[in-house]
């Protein structure tokens, strides 16, 4: 089993400090989904751990070994960053040789795990940006890695793709740490096991996913009929919508109304508990 | 295989031809300022063969013509500069692409990045001296011998080629923000450090002509030595934060 440590880790460019202190420890394999608003430090906190950057205060441990101070500890991480970092004049095919005869790996097996054959000779400028990001991608799987950076991984996708990507992720998780940052909550709630809270530069909260709750979940219901004559709801955009403590209270009204004969034909949580988090973080309870 | 040993051995060769692929119309130009120099190199002698002007030492010091071949050199520096700009430019679009980045978190510190860049610029700089060096020795043995003159030519071209090559890369690699980001359609800040350098042998050989090969040489010296100062102190020029988008 690996483990990722920073310590009292500062960084960040030039003079200017984006990382302020931050600490954590990963052991387990998983999916640790790193949010924060937009300027929070995500990416430095990745080109961080990815040795791209050298902290100005503290250490990143991969294995217990300085990630700066050893190219092997570093060549047991890939980082996909925000830029596609493949080369544009070459064709698809060409660009993945180019990064397999650095790095190794094989460029036929990621071209079939990204389903990009049908790009295959095609110009990578010609493409479109999802079509490039899944190349940029596809170099990531090149060479299997102890850990996986990923900074959006699923942005300029289209749904299918972006579902097969976290597939992909959701395996490789079993027995290597993942890293992804992602604006979609609804997605940072599927995918993650762990979410680590940057903001200002500063990790404010490390916890399993399925600890962050909401002080109130708004629940939109649809059913049969008009549910309000029993329950302290509201009928709009097509649900009827309440608000409850807890989820256990939504499983309570929906034994309510079934047991007053209501058809209930959809019941969904209308608002994501990692939403708060960017608003403010001191009414999540952990 | 390690990011190292592709770094070490054939990244010269694959970044020279990704930075041809990029941008031909400097490879063109570059070998067209080539042809410019070894013709200005080869003038007088040619004319003399032909027994269209007559090349006789003169008692009061050397005259224009027999000096005029070093007029060559710089052209030919400026071809080297020019055949290598694409390499250059390259290394402006892998660093805007993110290029640069992601060989950062494969392992490699920014001296394998840059060194990559660096042999590839320095391999077609060699070539196209290599052959401006053999196409002057060859025409004057062809018009009749090779001269002294010759000889200065040939020996000063690479002197001064190769270390200005290096010093332009190295300079426009540490301020690459400088340079615009299209590719093919600019005008190379690079370029234009690396003629100022050899300013001084476009017109001082011509005005001073009995001083004109101690002004090529100390020139030729000077470029040496930035070469290699700014080659020791690259790496803390070329800061890793310098290679990020």
């Amino acid at each position: 089993m690996h483990t990722l440590e920073l310590s009292n880790v500062d960084s960040g460019y030039n003079s200017s400090t984006v990382l302020h202190n931050v600490n954590f420890k990963i052991s387990e394999p998983s999916i640790y989904v790193v949010l924060g608003p937009n300027g929070a430090g995500k990416t430095t906190l990745f080109r961080t751990i990815s040795g791209i950057l050298k902290p100005s205060a503290g250490k990143v441990l991969f294995d217990g070994v300085s990630i700066f101070a050893s190219k092997e500890a570093r060549r047991k991480m890939n980082y996909l960053s925000h830029f596609n970092a493949v080369p544009e004049e070459m064709t698809v095919y060409g660009a993945l040789k180019f990064y397999e005869n650095i790095e190794g790996g094989n460029a036929d097996e990621v071209l079939d795990l990204l389903s990009l054959g049908e790009l295959r000779d095609k110009k990578v400028s010609d493409l479109s940006q999802g079509q490039k990001k899944r190349v940029s991608i596809a170099k990531v799987f090149l060479r299997e890695r102890d850990i996986y950076l990923l900074d959006e991984p699923t942005s300029n996708l289209d749904p299918a793709v972006s579902k097969e990507i976290r597939d992909i992720l959701l395996k490789l998780s079993r027995d290597r740490i993942v890293l992804y940052s992602s604006h979609n909550l609804y997605e940072a709630r599927d995918v993650g096991t762990y979410l680590i809270l940057i903001k200002k530069g500063k990790v404010v909260l490390y916890d399993k996913i399925s600890n962050v709750k909401s002080r109130e979940y708004r629940v939109g219901i649809k059913a049969s009929q008009d549910i309000s004559k029993f329950v302290d709801a509201k009928f709009e955009g097509g649900y009827y919508i309440l608000n409850v403590s807890t989820p256990e209270d939504a499983g309570l009204v929906l034994r309510e109304l079934v047991q007053k004969g209501v058809l209930v034909t959809e019941m969904r949580q209308l608002d994501n508990p990692l939403q708060e988090l960017f608003e403010d973080e001191g009414k999540v309870g952990a | 295989m390690s990011t190292r040993t592709i770094f070490s051995s054939d990244s010269g060769v694959v970044f020279a031809k990704r930075g041809i692929s990029l941008s031909k119309s400097y490879v063109i130009l570059g070998v067209a300022l080539s042809l410019v120099g070894i013709i200005l190199s080869n003038l007088f002698h040619a004319l003399n063969s032909l027994n269209l002007i007559n090349l006789t030492p003169s008692t009061s010091g050397p005259a224009i013509e027999s000096v005029f071949p070093l007029v060559g050199v710089p052209i030919m520096v400026l071809s080297a500069l020019a055949f290598t700009t694409p390499v250059l430019l390259l290394y402006v679009y892998d660093k805007n692409n993110g290029v640069l980045e992601y060989f950062l978190s494969l392992g490699m510190d920014q001296s394998d990045v840059y060194r990559g860049y660096l042999k590839a610029a320095l391999l077609l700089a060699s070539a196209l001296v290599v052959f401006e060096v053999a196409v002057n020795l060859g025409i004057s043995l062809a018009l009749g011998g090779i001269t002294f003159i010759t000889l200065e030519v040939s020996a000063l071209t690479p002197v001064m080629a190769i270390p200005d090559v290096a010093f332009a890369m190295i300079i426009m690699m540490a301020f690459s923000s400088l340079q615009k980001q299209r590719v093919g359609s600019n005008q190379p800040l690079g370029i234009a450090i690396g003629v100022l350098i050899v300013l001084p042998t476009y017109v001082l050989p011509l005005a001073l002509p009995t001083y004109a090969i101690f002004i090529d040489f100390l020139v030729a010296g000077v470029i040496v030595v930035l070469s290699v100062v700014s080659f020791l102190l690259a790496s803390r020029l070329i800061s890793r934060e310098k290679l990020l988008p």
